[in-house]
């Protein structure tokens, strides 16, 4: 039979030299989920985005049912049935769902307003894909704006869907419902490929998958006659070595203290409503909650970026409500917050964002000392393994990875007391990922750790204790190791 | 008496110095919805003066001057747009550009053609106009005003104004769905010259009837203070252009009865100040407003 898709001899060369894939064979057959898996860097994006149009192979074929394609934009590939659903997702976020379908499909091909929003809802209701057409996308959530794109897809005749990390901004529900839905549209004919380095998705969801390595690919399986372990194994190219987590003695006094905190975000909306929780010397504390729980709220109050409305925060007893970042660091706080645009200054160089905020330490009067920068920066990079070509270029042309390597080991390698760590391995591979959480579990020696991050297994792992947050307010508390899974994805949906 | 027909006078009139504000507002306003800020405008108000002016004096003819100014807009616009959208230049800097290069050229341009460093003749003809009692309202007025609904139609209620706001929302969004950001951008700066293109005529030919150096007086700027205060919709910005010409005309009325020129002349500038202090947070400029977009 023939496939649906097949990519051969694939080979993509930036041009700026970097060698992307290296002569890719992928085939996709007709009705099958067939789940991409690798680490960052290892071509996957890629790959999917060359299949859809938005980038043009080096050298290498592509076939779509039989016949040889050569797209030169998303359009060519969507009139084929193709459709692709990146990770941040492409639609307007100031306008209406309706808007943005409207706009999507006029493009391929001409349809009038009211029958693209007939058509909207008589899908969305025949296969319960429900999203508020009227609804601005930028007050969907995640999960609301992936359905929103798959609905796209659909209306655009997508036989062929390919999801780029499709669970990495839902929280555990929403990434159930997302799986109960790619086996509902597999049934109705549609075949997906599964982008993702995640294993136990792989196993939930594919018939087959195909591992990437550093741009080549090391294998396709039926995913009834892999393990996990094999995959991981094949996916890294090595054994991975987590790091188990030996259970620290008796924690010592209180270090931070919470007491009834309440706050307000940008938009004025409430999402602190009273949290009060401490943390103690020698512990990891985790914070769990689906996104806009107050978590974000919550780290930036630590780090004196944001003023509560109400409640006190104390540090080692004494109280530094309301005191600046400045302030905040004297006293003990680092800060790796969740975004890379507010931990770096991207625009300027590594060892410049090496010292930032720690300055004076580098600097004799008024003049900076840039010999000891330096030095502070190259301590960095070697410890937590940024690769660089200079450092003094640019922390924009790091790549992600890199970047946040760059942000936490500047953190980590910072005197303090107390580290808020919000998402601190979001972008990296599993073992730089790995890295960064031994060393997080070492910084219990020097303080504690306050953890907010949307990877569970992440704070399942690390935290000594585990804090839910729903809705600004603090819903339970777990112990870190004998808690599962389930029990916290139902307390952070609000479940008591 | 005289009272009451000097301000029905002062109203009428703040007509027609409504009319290159909001012609150029409307321009300003979707060329920024596509995601371009061009401050040049005033220097396009300035430009298309002197072509209108320097036309209708060699031509003899007014409507070939209204051509003439609304042309050099428009290419001064898609100039502004081959810098700004294709060799991604600092929009500031470029529209500063023209700014500068606009009152240099023209008054270049009035030393070349008539020797004279202040001012051009006097230009002779009338636009065509119709009657209020005994003031008169300029048919280019009420173009201007149709221009207006037109463009709100156009912006916000088709699928190509839906388009072209996406390039100023979230560009690689809209070039995802297939709109081309490129070409969208590059219209709207051509667009947006136009309209300022025929405003710049308008000052000159109606409101002026000559062309004297930096005539455009800052207009430019406070149809870019509009654009906010109208929250980038061309409906409201028909009554912000109002406002800015009503204080114009009356400075020009009350200079005449009290005098303090001078002074009176600043209450535009003061009023722009007190709105653009007033609105500034009530409205959402368009989110990718000013930022070059590059595909990869």
């Amino acid at each position: 039979m023939v496939p649906l898709v097949s990519m051969k001899g694939i080979t993509k060369v930036y041009a700026d030299g970097t060698v992307a894939l290296r002569g890719v064979t992928f085939e996709l057959a007709e009705g099958e989920v067939h789940a991409l898996l690798g680490e960052n860097g290892a071509g996957k994006t890629t790959l999917m985005r060359i299949l859809y149009g938005e980038l043009r192979p080096t050298a290498g074929e592509i076939f779509v049912r039989g016949q040889s394609v050569a797209f030169r934009s998303p359009q060519e590939a969507m009139r084929r049935g193709i459709a692709m659903v990146h990770q941040n997702f492409s639609l307007v976020p100031s306008f209406t769902v309706a808007d943005n379908l409207y706009l999507a499909v006029t493009s391929v091909k001409p349809m009038r307003r009211g029958e693209v929003e007939g058509r909207a809802r008589e899908l969305g209701a025949r296969l319960g894909i429900e999203v508020p057409l009227e609804a601005r996308v930028e007050q969907l959530s995640a999960g609301m704006k992936q359905r929103a794109e798959i609905l796209k897809s659909l209306l655009l005749d997508a036989k062929i869907i390919i999801l780029d990390e499709p669970t990495s901004l839902l929280t555990p529900l929403e990434a159930r419902a997302l799986l109960g839905l790619i086996k509902e549209l597999k049934a109705q004919q549609v075949s997906f490929v599964y982008v993702t380095h995640k294993l136990r998705e792989v196993k939930e969801v594919a018939d087959r998958v195909t591992v990437l390595r550093k741009g080549a690919n090391v294998g396709t399986f039926q995913v009834s006659e892999v393990s996990e372990a094999e995959m991981a194994k094949l996916m890294v190219g090595a054994e991975v070595e987590r790091v188990r987590r030996s259970r620290s003695g008796a924690p010592g006094e209180v270090l931070l203290e919470v007491e009834d905190l309440a706050a307000r975000d940008d938009m004025g909306v409430e999402r602190l409503k009273g949290v009060t929780l401490s943390v103690r010397r020698g512990e990891v504390v985790g914070i769990a909650g689906v996104q806009g729980s107050g978590q974000k709220e919550l780290a930036e109050i630590l780090a004196g970026l944001r003023r509560p409305e109400r409640g006190k925060v104390r540090l080692g007893g004494v109280d530094v409500t309301g005191r600046s970042p400045r302030e905040m660091r004297r006293a003990g706080v680092l800060y790796s917050p969740e975004s890379r645009e507010e931990g770096l200054a991207l625009e300027m160089s590594l060892v410049e964002n090496s010292v930032l905020a720690r300055q004076g330490e580098h600097a004799s009067g008024v003049t900076m000392n840039w010999k000891s920068a330096e030095e502070r920066a190259r301590q960095i990079v070697e410890r937590f393994r940024v690769v660089f070509t200079d450092l003094w270029e640019r922390a924009r042309n790091l790549s992600g990875g890199n970047q946040q390597r760059l942000m936490v080991g500047r953190e980590l390698e910072s005197e303090g007391l107390l580290l808020i760590a919000h998402e601190p391995t979001q972008g990296l591979d599993v073992v730089s990922a790995e890295k960064v959480r031994g060393e997080i579990l070492r910084f219990r020696e020097r303080g504690a750790v306050l953890l907010i991050s949307s990877d569970l297994d992440e704070v399942l792992e690390l935290s000594d204790r585990i804090v839910v947050l729903f809705e600004g307010r603090v819903v339970g508390e777990l112990k870190g190791g004998e808690s599962d899974l389930e029990r916290l994805a139902k307390l952070m949906g609000g479940a008591l | 008496m005289v009272e009451a027909e000097l301000w029905l006078f002062v109203l009428i009139s703040s007509l027609s110095y409504m009319t290159p504000i909001l012609l150029a507002t409307i321009g300003e306003i979707i060329t920024e919805r596509s995601g371009i800020v061009n401050v040049g405008i005033e220097g396009i108000l300035l430009s298309s003066a002197f072509a209108s002016v320097a036309t209708s004096f060699f031509s003899g003819s007014m409507l070939l001057g209204v051509l003439a100014g609304t042309l050099a807009g428009a290419l001064l616009g898609a100039l502004f747009g081959l810098f700004a959208v294709y060799l991604r230049a600092d929009q500031i800097i470029a529209g500063l550009a023209i700014n500068m290069a606009s009152y240099g050229f023209t008054v270049l341009g009035l030393i070349a053609i008539w020797g004279h460093h202040g001012a051009s003749p006097r230009v002779e003809g009338q636009l065509p106009y119709f009657s209020i009692g005994q003031s008169t309202v300029p048919l280019l007025t009420l173009l201007a005003i149709l221009i207006a609904v037109l463009s709100w139609f156009f912006l916000f209620r088709t699928r190509t104004g839906l388009a072209l706001r996406a390039c100023g929302e979230e560009p690689r969004a809209a070039d995802a769905m297939g709109v081309n950001t490129y070409r969208y951008r590059i219209a709207a700066t051509t667009l947006g010259g136009t309209l300022a293109g025929l405003g710049g005529a308008f000052l000159a030919l109606e409101i002026a009837g000559v062309f004297t150096r930096g005539m455009s007086a800052g207009m430019g700027f406070i149809a870019l203070a509009n654009v906010a205060f109208s929250g980038w919709n061309p409906l409201p910005a028909v009554f912000g252009a109002y406002v800015f010409g009503f204080l114009s005309a009356a400075a020009d009325a009350l200079q005449q009865e009290v005098g303090y020129a001078y002074l009176l002349k600043t209450l535009p500038y003061l009023g722009t100040l007190a709105i653009t202090v007033l609105t500034a947070r009530r409205s959402r400029a368009p989110l990718r407003l000013g930022v070059p977009y590059a595909r990869e």
